[in-house]
């Protein structure tokens, strides 16, 4: 699977289409946003790919306790990583995006805040893992802790901003991009560019992972 | 012998030990009164949002002093002799609930003094006390684990401090607005949903404690 | 809290003044001139850039595990 390579063609040709569609297809026309509703094609599928990153990271964190099996551990590593840096692309631009519709870089707003403090947690992950030196009991414990934080997570994400008002669309009436202006035009737009970047997150994992099998494997020669 | 006796005997041992030496019981204590009296002195009075958010941030840090020990003051000899006489289960809840027991008293102890060094009127006191209560038993089911896992890694207490401010985070954010609802006396049913979650994570983090307890104590 | 609510009213009033205006500016002659697809083009030529990239990465590690 890793090494086929039609589902990194889909992931190219996905991402392609949504530049091109992003930019040109109609948008509705809604006040405040502007044309930069179709930010919304570029800054959310970051997000879904970092928790789709972080659940894989989490399962092969779970695979590696019942398996002891050490390249269960580096996919979860790299997962996080790879999780990392979507995490803070997506901070970024959202930061950029608000600064231009809510008029703060950082706007009072549960949503970042919440992602702000999981992308703290997956820090911490990586500062856990440089704290220990014997491989074994690094990739337990950092499994132990990457299994315990990724609940949490998830009522941070998904729980938390649901109960407090957020500028962001679909929490505290505010009603969500669904309901009115997501329309089936931007939907034929949205959905193939998170799977698009889905594919990405994924494939960019497999890269870095397959460059660790490789330096593991250089370090034993010698 | 089975989970509920070993817990018994587990937690029995654990109070007699802070019984005898009362060093954290007393230690923590201290911790608490002077940094409510440091920042009584560096305050005076307070606007009620300021008053309710340090509170937490005293209780806080506080909690995470008292916890981080549960699992580092252990000697070798001592895990290891755990570990042939009881399940991992019964020594994690033992430690759970002790933790809950040693947090209760602690956050009353400070619950009282601050209010009476800082005057504020709070709106529904039995509410600000649940929220307190409540507060008491997150910091301790997080913090446990937390500190079982830092205590395999190195020990330090910098880490048991990155590694649980993210986790605590979102239960403090919960535990703050159930407590601010209490200080304006609002309706109590405004409070319920925070109050669930709050329980629910409780659950979860329990429920997940249990499972990678085991894990983390097979060395 | 307070802030979020003043903030959510003023979004609202702009909402409602934008609504009596019954016209939302949006880049309509970046379209209308074609200027937009340069714009397309050069995004395009970008994220190719780093899809060919990557798939050279792939490439190059395939040859390096082949080689093992």
């Amino acid at each position: 699977m890793m090494y086929k390579s039609w589902w990194k063609i889909l992931a190219s040709v996905l991402v392609l289409y949504t530049v091109v569609g992003g930019l040109l297809i109609n948008v509705p026309t809604l006040p405040i946003l502007h044309e930069s509703i179709r930010n919304l094609y570029f800054h959310v599928p970051m997000w879904f790919s970092m928790i789709v990153i972080y659940t894989v990271s989490v399962v092969y964190s779970i695979k590696y306790l019942n398996s002891s099996n050490e390249n269960h551990d580096l996919v979860a590593v790299e997962s996080v990583n790879v999780g990392l840096i979507f995490g803070f692309v997506g901070l970024t631009s959202g930061m950029i995006w608000a600064k231009f519709t809510w008029g703060d870089y950082w706007p009072n707003d549960p949503k970042l805040n919440s992602a702000a403090i999981a992308t703290l947690m997956y820090l911490a992950y990586v500062v856990l893992r440089s704290s220990i030196d014997e491989e074994q009991k690094r990739a337990k414990i950092s499994a132990i802790y990457n299994i315990f934080a990724y609940p949490v997570m998830v009522v941070l994400l998904f729980v938390l901003p649901r109960l407090t008002d957020s500028l962001h669309p679909g929490n505290g009436g505010n009603p969500g991009f669904g309901t009115y202006d997501l329309d089936s035009n931007m939907r034929l737009v949205f959905y193939p560019a998170v799977i698009g970047w889905i594919l990405i997150s994924v494939w960019l994992m497999t890269i870095r992972y397959r460059i660790r099998i490789l330096e593991n494997k250089n370090n034993q020669i010698n | 012998m089975n989970l509920v006796t070993q817990i018994k005997y587990l937690l029995k041992k654990e109070i007699l030990l802070e019984w005898r030496s009362k060093y954290a019981l007393n230690g923590i204590l201290l911790y608490v009164v002077s940094t409510v009296f440091v920042c009584y002195l560096s305050f005076k009075v307070t606007p009620p949002t300021v008053w309710n958010a340090l509170f937490w941030i005293i209780l806080l840090f506080a909690a995470i002093n008292a916890i981080a020990k549960s699992f580092m003051q252990e000697s070798k000899g001592r895990l290891l002799y755990y570990y042939q006489i009881a399940s991992p289960q019964a020594i994690i809840i033992a430690k759970i609930i002790y933790n809950i027991l040693l947090m209760i008293l602690m956050a009353t102890v400070a619950l009282v003094f601050y209010s009476i060094v800082f005057t504020n009127d709070v709106g529904d006191i039995p509410l600000y006390f649940l929220a307190v209560i409540l507060g008491a038993i997150s910091f301790s089911t997080v913090f446990t684990m937390i500190s079982a896992i830092a205590s395999k890694a190195n020990n330090n207490g910098t880490l048991m401090a990155i590694l649980s401010f993210p986790v605590i985070i979102p239960l403090l954010i919960l535990i703050i607005k159930l407590s601010k609802n209490a200080m304006d006396g609002l309706d109590r049913s405004v409070s319920y949903k925070e109050i669930g979650v709050l329980c629910a994570i409780n659950a979860i983090v329990i429920v997940i404690s249990l499972l990678l307890f085991p894990y983390l104590w097979r060395d | 809290m307070k802030k979020l609510g003043s903030f959510l009213i003023m979004m609202l009033m702009s909402v409602l003044t934008f609504a009596q205006d019954g016209k939302v500016e949006m880049a309509d002659e970046l379209r209308s001139s074609g200027k937009i697809y340069v714009v397309v083009t050069v995004m395009l030529l970008l994220f190719s850039a780093f899809i060919v990239y990557l798939f050279t990465i792939d490439k190059k590690l395939k040859k390096i595990e082949k080689g093992k």
